[in-house]
């Protein structure tokens, strides 16, 4: 259960594609993540599998049957919302409890289900109170309480940590892996945060501008950037991208390198450059490198104990197994 | 205390109207009056008198429930913010009563006095003094459908009960025959109402010249002249009668809706004014109908008085004795629909008789009878004539409209009388 | 929840001094607008001021035991009942009704929304007459068009019931906008999410209305049928224009009744007596209906 495929599926608002048809294909219990910039059709592409916007052209299949046509609450899916939905008028546990109420379960059926969300998301103190009167996590935790409780054939989450704190997010991050582990059912996660994206997928889909640039597992993506969007989006610090003189040495129309693919030396290297401003980690330390005839300057990842000051002169000599080459499209040349 | 009281209570009600915050000045005075073709007119000479006088006249033209509630809160709060008052003869004893006119018997002129009909000055005569001047005399009369009559072979009825023949022979599914005032108060079904009452020999009280003022609403004649009102409006009107006033009436006689109305001058002059009304040259004009008793043409005076706490009484007097000249009535005559002053002398102005010997030739001989036949208390001239008036029309449209049989509503009206009159 | 403000010293009691000054005007106007006024017409409601039969300035409760046996105005306050139900529910019932349609129009099409608003921008004179001339058979071309039929329309002015609802008709007409304004303002209030959220529970259109929309519009229904309720206890207009409370009695509304005791009557105390009973009535509405708006708010 939870097999979701989505075949020429094309949204337009009003005379403005947003979505151009595209094909994709959710494998049972995957935990899949919709990643791109704002506005690139992530979330769009969500509310079209959940059944709140309607598609313009295409087919959606859940489990092997045409879903296109109907309604959200036949289609088996659940959804966090970012905003996180909660009905302010209820209680916890109603709020837990209103898709079974929906579904016309029995009370004690209802009660038995509560009882055990409520438990593995620590809320059976609450269950009580309305939202208002809860932390930004713990109606994180009664939003996913409400999805997990209809015992769903997906999960949606539509940027469900965005409105916690760092800290919280991690914590959260982590609850939502193990969720996905213990539940084995399929989840699509919308994010914006490449982290989450590399942290939490099986499989990641990189949208822009509604066009899906790739789809694959993190490290695949990570190594294998099908084109220079990709490349730039996935991975924290960016990679860097050179164009011009060094990127037609090597017959590309820009070549891109990774901070942690570059060799520091205060000695000798390919290129020489001017350390600027340097970024203390601890575990690591980013260095930005002005490199010359390069028009952006160059992130180097280097050892946490390296010190070296602004100003001193340099030279970073990339891996060239690790480097990647882009064609005027931006496609990457294998 | 009585002053804070009175004006709180009236502000207190939704119908409150903003009170002009200034009081009057000697070079400036404030005139309150309600809207009629008369007032309307008078409005626009303001100028005039500003000119004459170097007083300026502030002259407000508003609705009768606003008028109402503005009189209210400035003659009981004693504002003096109102120099001029527009005075119903139907109310004058309730004001004289409740302390709120001053007597002008010294401030006007004999010149100016003598120039007004004796009949509607007279009303405004009270325990010898002079409390208002009239401008205003509408009598009742009935407009009639040359055209129709002829067509049901019928004469003009002259008497309520021929009125019933001839309606009976007018009225079929598509044509109904008479249009009367239905809506209670004093003003409205009260005003034509008497017109059967009378012709039938009903009265309101035992003697009223007499000063026996024992209510008689409940008496055979009036019970007669209900049925025959009722029948009227219900038998013969048209649909939604029993809900009439003045302007539905008008309506239903200029859209050929009736043969028939009975109504005031100032409705029956628009009726016959071929410039109004598309049925003008096929109208005819006669006396209201009478009965056993004779007839007794409905009549409504209005007139001007001075609050009693206007400030400056002689300015007041001034602006009406200016307001009821023989020019400045001329004037209105002419520029307004306005047969019905009381300006004795306007009455031979070529040119005002020109023009309404135009709009119908019979209009102002009739106007003339009718208001000889008219007698003055026609509503009885008594403070308590207000409330009277409003409690027995409603009882009178409660048995036109089957709320009450014509005995029951009489009885009502009996009862709701003695219980006003502390009987 | 309650956001009382601690009353401890320091810049915030400065700041608080500092709203308590500019509250100072408002607070005078409200005195002397309001409160002076009330007490001038409780004060004659037990004053025996009458303008034709005399005043002694006696004091006390006969105005109030009056009332007690005054089978006119039980009447009128059977009628202001009627009015006031049958009028307040329609004007809240199509208000919301229209809100909740006119939400889901989206693009150019929204500007017809100032549509709905025009009746409430008429003055209340205004609309009565437009609507005693739509109720008089002679006039009305509502009347004129099932004539074209045969069909004759019964005339409703000159019936009880039939100018009750005429009244309330037209009242409805004229109010209902009241309460689509406070309703919209409400469902803008709601977020989107929920209703979203709702359906992808399973909830149909109807169930997510019931038990969503519905609960959350709840304080902002109670209050517009407060505000509607008071305010209709103030009937006059509609009444003086249309039906001049008849027929006979039987739309004279307790208002309208108290007009006739003042001003035809000349019973000022005994007017303001009734005002006075009037604005109890709607204190104590407005009392109960705050306490149970503040069980459902919280």
């Amino acid at each position: 259960m939870g097999r979701i495929q989505l075949k020429g599926v094309q949204k337009d608002f009003g005379k403005v594609t947003v979505i151009p048809p595209l094909d994709l294909e959710i494998n049972e219990g995957e935990f899949v993540v919709f990643v791109g910039p704002s506005g690139c059709g992530k979330s769009t592409l969500l509310r079209l599998i959940a059944g709140l916007e309607d598609v313009t052209g295409g087919v959606i299949e859940i489990d092997g049957a045409d879903a296109t046509d109907q309604s959200p609450g036949k289609r088996g899916l659940a959804m966090v919302f970012q905003s996180y939905a909660l009905y302010p008028h209820l209680t916890v546990a109603q709020n837990i409890a209103f898709p079974l109420r929906m579904a016309g379960l029995t009370r004690d059926e209802q009660a038995r289900r509560i009882d055990n969300a409520a438990d593995v998301l620590n809320l059976t103190d609450y269950l009580d109170r309305r939202p208002k009167q809860l932390s930004g996590g713990q109606r994180q935790r009664v939003a996913i309480g409400r999805a997990i409780v209809r015992e769903p054939s997906a999960f949606l989450f539509d940027e469900p940590l965005s409105n916690l704190d760092a800290a919280l997010r991690m914590g959260m991050r982590l609850e939502i892996s193990e969720l996905h582990k213990r539940l084995e059912t399929t989840m699509i996660y919308v994010t914006h945060d490449q982290v989450e994206a590399m942290t939490m997928a099986d499989k990641i889909v990189v949208l822009n501008a509604g066009v899906i640039e790739q789809v694959g597992s993190p490290l695949d993506l990570y190594d294998n950037p099908r084109n220079r969007f990709v490349a730039e989006f996935i991975g924290s610090p960016k990679m860097n991208i050179i164009t011009g003189a060094h990127a037609e040495e090597r017959q590309a129309t820009s070549i891109g390198i990774r901070p942690e693919h570059l060799t520091i030396s205060s000695g000798s290297g390919d290129w020489k450059g001017i350390v600027g401003i340097s970024e203390h980690l601890g575990s690591d330390t980013f260095i930005r490198v002005d490199v010359a005839g390069v028009v952006d300057t160059m992130t180097v990842r280097a050892p946490g104990k390296l010190r070296l000051a602004a100003g001193d002169t340099v030279f970073l000599t990339p891996d060239m197994e690790n480097l990647h080459r882009f064609d005027k499209t931006g496609l990457r040349i294998k | 205390m009585k002053h804070l009281f009175t004006a709180a209570l009236v502000s207190s009600f939704a119908l409150a109207a903003p009170v002009a915050p200034t009081a009057a000045q000697a070079e400036e005075i404030n005139v309150l009056m309600f809207g009629m073709p008369y007032t309307v007119g008078l409005a626009k000479l303001a100028d005039d008198f500003e000119a004459e006088t170097g007083i300026k006249a502030n002259i407000d033209v508003v609705g009768q429930d606003v008028f109402e509630s503005r009189i209210t809160l400035s003659f009981t709060g004693g504002t003096g913010d109102i120099d001029v008052v527009h005075t119903p003869v139907i109310q004058v004893q309730r004001w004289i009563q409740a302390g709120w006119l001053q007597p002008m018997t010294d401030l006007v002129s004999e010149e100016t006095t003598s120039d007004i009909l004796a009949g509607p000055l007279g009303a405004y005569d009270v325990n010898g003094d002079q409390w208002a001047l009239p401008f205003f005399a509408g009598v009742g009369l009935m407009s009639y459908r040359e055209d129709l009559l002829e067509a049901a072979g019928a004469e003009v009825p002259q008497t309520w009960a021929e009125m019933l023949d001839v309606a009976a022979k007018i009225t079929t599914d598509d044509q109904a025959a008479i249009a009367l005032r239905a809506v209670p108060g004093q003003g409205f079904n009260m005003f034509i109402f008497p017109m059967v009452m009378r012709a039938y020999g009903g009265t309101f009280f035992a003697d009223y010249e007499g000063g026996d003022l024992t209510p008689a609403i409940n008496s055979p004649e009036n019970l007669e002249a209900l049925n025959v009102y009722v029948k009227l409006i219900n038998d013969y009107g048209p649909a939604g009668a029993g809900n009439f006033n003045f302007a539905e009436v008008k309506a239903a006689a200029e859209n050929g809706q009736v043969a028939f109305t009975v109504e005031g001058t100032g409705i029956i002059s628009q009726l016959v004014d071929p410039a109004k009304s598309q049925f003008a040259d096929v109208t005819g004009i006669a006396l209201p109908p009478g009965g056993p008793a004779g007839r007794s043409p409905a009549i409504g005076v209005h007139g001007m008085g001075i609050p009693a706490s206007a400030p400056n009484p002689e300015a007041s007097a001034r602006f009406i004795e200016w307001a009821v000249s023989s020019e400045t009535v001329a004037k209105i005559a002419m520029s307004e629909s306005f047969p019905d002053f009381t300006t004795a002398s306007v009455a031979q102005n070529p040119e005002v008789i020109a023009k309404y010997a135009a709009i119908h030739p019979d209009f102002l001989t009739m106007r003339v009878a009718a208001l000889d036949l008219a007698i003055g208390h026609y509503r009885p001239l008594i403070p308590e004539w207000p409330a009277l008036g409003q409690a027995i029309g409603e009882s009178v449209n409660a048995a036109i409209n089957g709320l009450m049989t014509p005995e029951e509503a009489l009885e009502q009206a009996d009862a709701d009388m003695r219980d006003i009159l502390g009987l | 929840m309650t956001s009382h403000a601690t009353p401890r010293r320091g810049a915030t009691y400065e700041l608080q001094r500092g709203y308590r000054l500019m509250m100072v005007p408002a607070i005078l106007a409200v005195g002397i607008f309001a409160i002076v006024p009330l007490a001038g017409m409780f004060g004659l409601a037990f004053s025996d001021y009458h303008l034709i039969r005399g005043t002694n300035w006696d004091f006390g409760f006969q105005n109030f035991a009056k009332m007690l046996s005054d089978k006119r105005l039980m009447n009128s306050i059977y009628v202001m009942a009627a009015l006031s139900f049958f009028g307040v529910a329609l004007q809240v019932l199509i208000g919301s009704a229209v809100a909740v349609g006119l939400q889901k129009i989206t693009g150019k099409w929204r500007v017809g929304r100032i549509l709905f608003l025009l009746p409430y921008a008429v003055p209340h004179v205004a609309v009565a007459l437009i609507w005693l001339s739509l109720f008089t058979p002679t006039l009305s071309p509502i009347n004129a068009f099932f004539d074209l039929f045969g069909i004759t329309v019964p005339a409703f002015l000159t019936s009880q019931w039939g100018a009750i609802t005429a009244i309330v008709i037209a009242d409805t007409w004229t109010n209902f906008p009241f309460a689509m304004l406070i309703i919209m303002a409400a469902l803008q209030g709601i977020s989107p999410d929920l209703e979203e959220a709702a359906a992808i529970d399973g909830a149909t259109r109807v169930k997510t209305f019931i038990y969503i929309t519905l609960p959350l519009l709840a304080p902002a229904l109670l209050m517009v049928t407060l505000f509607r309720f008071i305010d209709s206890l103030k009937h006059f207009p509609m009444i003086f224009v249309m039906t001049k409370g008849g027929p006979g009695r039987s739309t004279q509304a307790t208002n309208f009744y108290a007009y006739v005791q003042t001003f035809q009557n000349s019973n000022v105390a005994y007017g303001a007596a009734i005002a006075v009973m009037l604005f109890l009535m709607a204190a104590l509405i407005s009392y109960y209906v705050a306490k149970l708006n503040q069980r459902v708010t919280t």
